[in-house]
């Protein structure tokens, strides 16, 4: 599971999101690996919680 | 044969840093300081850049040890936690997986790829053909076996493969480059028979012993080299430093000593957030996945705010800007403030950019 970000100050859209079992946060990065895997469970039809 | 001609008749391009295996003597172990982990269905990593997984968790665990044959101080320990009938589509194994940077000089997946050679040592209460795999390219790979005749002996071990010509598209930037897999127990959806590249994602060889299958079952593993070349040479034993560094671009932390200082930020007292922007030990793979546990923020007199979660504003390969939502508010608006380990534990902020 997985949870929103808000927009940071200066940007126009979320830098990362939760990961809700760990607390880690996950940048929007393609080469990172549980980003890669946050795309597949959005994917699946899952939504994040909002931040 | 001396060292010196085993390296040349090995056909190895590299003198140094021929070694494509990262931590393959199983010194460094920055996650778990030698203490056991549990394998799960996700990627674990018992020591750096070594990870386990399997199709059910719970059927082994993983640790540095100790016992290690000459030449050597560390090495990884695989216990098998129960007697566990592998089904057809199970797996369990422990692999590396490999950044593409560091074959992309193989030519895999070209007519001019190139023979490599996969040496290790094993020492395991079980005998028998165990196995593994090569994987890279568009799920292409290659099953090999290896015997282990004596129980409880430590036996070296060398296996050659000719570089595949086809297989799709290899990475050679910092995406997965190749994986080595041992197989620790692996059904036959996922075993393939030995000595040949396939357009299948293989796990081990078919009829490989299984670790798992036995309660008890103990399998030691060090000195996992990967070279180019026909003939495995003598283990290349790096410095602990380059080690090391080689280790933190797909991990690193900060912190480890109760008050140790990470960086300094700023408070935003409305929003109980501080801001700390940060450079990593060395450049990562890629921007990393971070996690903390047992932070404050303080000025070292009036307050000691406990992190309670972490947000990104900015995350790439050599830096960091990073938020953090506290447990209270810490000092002033715009009021500089310090990130500390907790006092009397060991926390830590942790990066992550594993494959």
């Amino acid at each position: 599971m997985y949870k929103s970000t808000p927009i940071p100050f200066g940007q126009t859209e979320p830098s990362c999101v939760i990961r809700t079992s760990d607390g880690a946060a996950i940048p929007f990065d393609p080469d990172n690996t549980d980003y890669q895997e946050y795309l597949r469970w959005l994917k699946a039809g899952n939504t994040p919680e909002p931040a | 044969m001396t060292n010196a001609v085993a390296l040349a008749q090995s056909g190895s391009s590299n003198v140094t840093f021929r070694n494509r295996i990262i931590n393959g003597a199983m010194v460094i172990d920055q996650r778990n300081a030698g203490a056991s982990v549990t394998q799960t269905t996700g990627n674990l990593f018992p020591v750096d850049r070594f990870f386990i997984t399997g199709s059910v968790a719970s059927k082994f665990t993983a640790q540095q040890s100790s016992t290690a044959p000459a030449g050597f101080n560390k090495s990884l320990l695989i216990t098998s936690s129960s007697a566990y009938s592998v089904g057809s589509g199970d797996f369990f194994v422990l692999a590396q997986n490999i950044e593409g940077y560091n074959v992309a000089d193989l030519n895999w997946g070209t007519a001019n790829a190139k023979t490599v050679t996969l040496s290790f040592q094993v020492y395991s209460s079980l005998t028998g053909t165990f196995g593994g795999a090569l994987v890279g390219g568009s799920t292409y790979s290659y099953p090999f076996t290896y015997t282990v005749s004596s129980a409880n002996t430590w036996t070296t071990i060398s296996v050659t493969v000719a570089g595949p010509t086809s297989g799709g598209t290899w990475d050679i930037t910092n995406g997965s480059g190749l994986i080595v897999r041992f197989g620790l127990g692996v059904g036959t959806t996922y075993s393939g028979t030995a000595g040949s590249w396939t357009a299948n994602n293989y796990f081990s060889a078919t009829g490989a012993v299984s670790v798992v299958g036995t309660s008890g079952a103990t399998f030691y593993i060090t000195g996992v080299q990967l070279e180019a070349g026909t003939t495995a040479s003598p283990f290349e034993y790096r410095q602990y430093g380059t080690e090391f560094i080689l280790c933190q671009r797909y991990y690193q932390t900060f912190g480890n000593t109760s008050y140790a200082g990470i960086a300094a930020g700023l408070n935003n007292n409305t929003n109980t957030k501080s801001a700390f922007a940060m450079a990593y030990n060395t450049a990562m793979r890629a921007a990393p996945t971070v996690t903390f546990s047992n932070l404050i923020v303080t000025d070292r007199t009036a307050y000691d705010t406990t992190v309670s979660s972490i947000s990104l504003t900015q995350a790439g390969a050599n830096s960091l800007f990073i938020f953090f939502n506290l447990s209270s508010t810490a000092g002033g608006n715009n009021t500089p403030t310090l990130l500390c380990v907790t006092n009397g534990t060991t926390g830590s902020l942790m990066c992550s950019s594993e494959l």
